[in-house]
């Protein structure tokens, strides 16, 4: 299956971005946004990528509009870091050619990564198909199964609270356990800086639902809630773990 | 308090290292070894890191001579810190071989020196209480290669003195090094946080979540780490790895420190990484 026309429905700042390099590529890329009629975009293209917010009863509408108008052949993909493939596939005719294509980039050097994530009935073939055209257009496929965090968000999580948990008890600053990863084991970000950069609501709701379906160890440092109740949620709010001006 | 005698104890990998970066910022370094032959070692090495340092017009030749002249091998551990003002202690990673160690430089030394120990996994508490100096007894937890890595872990137990801290401190800067402060717990800073990386990395490959090449490809790509966690173990050891492992799941005794089972069946099978051709990837050239 060859993915040459793709419908981006719902807009974001990371969404916007990926369109416009995916237009870089020779792929035909077509944008709608909810108001519009989003099914009949959806109809002349090989694969459907959401970049809607995070409410499951939303893109789940939206894909089942999407599976009613599309060709047998094209893939529906969900751009949600949350575990809801497998669900959401369920809820179209096509759970064979759903998938998840999460994009990533944190990295300083500001590459991409799209981490295409395969639901309990999503086809090799499908998830081939995603590797194929992310890699040309310049994006670094990982393929993985579904599973709470992904990988990219569930290590983050888990090293932040972990932070988290050294710094309330004393045990370093956040300037000292920021600068010592970085210079002694080459870390591009301190974990408190990634958490303010990503925000510590992202954070807490990660290591939330990890907690909820992997076990214990993910339950969130108290110091985080605490972060949450006092608004201190990262450099979007100008207070996270440092203060911004 | 001021220093400018230093005492490295153990010419290996560290010990070298350490002596070196002292004694090119200025520093008396005597280096000592139980062995001759270890001490020779250790500073030919420093020659050939030298010299590697002149050919790259980063020292001049009569630099590197003054740097070599500051630096005294010796065998006699007498000889080595009766006389200084810091002894740093790189020697083997046994609690009672260092315990015993500073047990004997107490009495050796005078009651200003202090003692500092490189060690990444005994505890700094258990070492200072073996002497009758815990108040001038700090970690100083030095990466590898010294000379190269910046950041020096300093780690102060509950009877570390604020004057020992800050002259330590103010040594690390002196060394053109970053210090890092960190009370006294398996893996201080760097180490633990490592291992949740790990850990977490080897736990998705148990969990039948991704390949390892996968798993290294999201590390790098998405936040930017140089390598992966199954390139890294590999590249340090996998029995190394296991060993750090179990030491933080001994202390912690939580679930996020405990051996993957990857990493645990490796090591069983002799797969232990680049030094034996197989680790978590095959380095055997195909024949």
């Amino acid at each position: 299956m060859k993915i040459e026309t793709i419908a981006i429905i719902g807009r974001s700042a990371l969404g916007d971005e990926i369109a416009q390099l995916l237009a870089q590529g020779s792929l035909k890329v077509l944008n709608s946004t909810l108001e519009q009629d989003y099914s009949a975009v959806a109809e002349a293209s090989d694969l459907v990528l959401e970049f809607l917010s995070e409410d499951f009863d939303l893109k789940s509408k939206v894909m089942r509009d999407c599976d009613a108008k599309c060709r047998r052949e094209t893939i529906l993909a969900t751009t949600t870091p949350n575990p809801w493939i497998t669900r959401l596939a369920s809820q179209t005719t096509r759970p064979d050619r759903f998938v998840g294509i999460n994009f990533v980039k944190h990295a300083p050097q500001g590459k991409l990564l799209g981490q295409v994530v395969k639901g309990l009935q999503t086809s090799p073939e499908t998830v081939e198909a995603c590797v194929e055209f992310l890699q040309k257009s310049g994006i670094t496929p990982v393929k993985l199964e579904e599973s709470p965090g992904f990988i990219i968000d569930r290590v983050m999580a888990a090293i932040v609270n972990e932070a988290a948990l050294m710094y309330s008890t004393s045990l370093a600053t956040i300037e000292d356990i920021d600068k010592m990863v970085k210079v002694c084991a080459n870390w591009p970000l301190g974990p408190f800086e990634f958490a303010d950069s990503i925000g510590i609501d992202k954070i807490l709701e990660t290591l939330d639902t990890l907690a909820c379906h992997l076990g214990p160890k993910y339950q969130p440092c108290f110091l985080l809630r605490r972060m949450i109740d006092a608004g201190w949620l990262g450099k979007k709010a100008g207070r996270g773990f440092y203060t911004y001006s | 308090m001021e220093i400018t005698r230093i005492c490295v104890l153990g010419a290996g990998v560290m010990g070298h290292g350490i002596a070196q970066v002292c004694a090119q910022a200025g520093f008396e370094v005597n280096l000592r070894d139980i062995k001759a032959e270890l001490v020779e070692a250790g500073i030919s090495k420093i020659k050939a890191f030298l010299s590697g340092s002149v050919e790259r017009k980063k020292l001049t030749q009569a630099e590197a001579d003054a740097v070599l002249n500051r630096i005294k091998g010796t065998i006699d551990l007498r000889e080595a810190a009766k006389d200084v003002d810091l002894v740093i202690e790189a020697v083997v990673e046994d609690i009672e071989i260092k315990k015993r160690v500073f047990k004997e430089l107490d009495e050796i030394c005078p009651e200003q020196t202090i003692f500092a120990s490189n060690t990444s996994a005994q505890s700094i508490t258990e070492m200072a209480m073996a002497t009758s100096r815990p108040e001038k007894f700090i970690g100083m937890h030095w990466f590898n290669p010294p000379q190269l890595m910046q950041g020096i872990e300093v780690v102060v137990h509950e009877r570390t003195s604020s004057d020992t801290l800050e002259t330590i401190v103010a040594l690390c800067h002196k060394l053109g090094k970053t210090p890092g402060i960190c009370k006294d717990s398996t893996g201080f800073i760097v180490n633990r946080l490592l291992q949740i990386w790990y850990n977490e990395g080897l736990n998705m490959y148990d969990e039948g979540i991704a390949e390892p090449q996968d798993i290294d490809t999201a590390y790098r790509v998405g936040c930017g780490f140089r390598m992966g966690p199954f390139e890294l173990r590999d590249m340090v050891g996998l029995d190394t790895g296991l060993a750090i492992t179990e030491t933080h799941y001994r202390a912690y005794m939580r679930d996020q420190f405990k051996p993957p089972r990857c990493l645990v069946m490796k090591v069983k099978a002799g797969e232990l990484g680049r030094k034996t051709g197989r680790g978590f990837y095959n380095y055997e050239k195909s024949t």
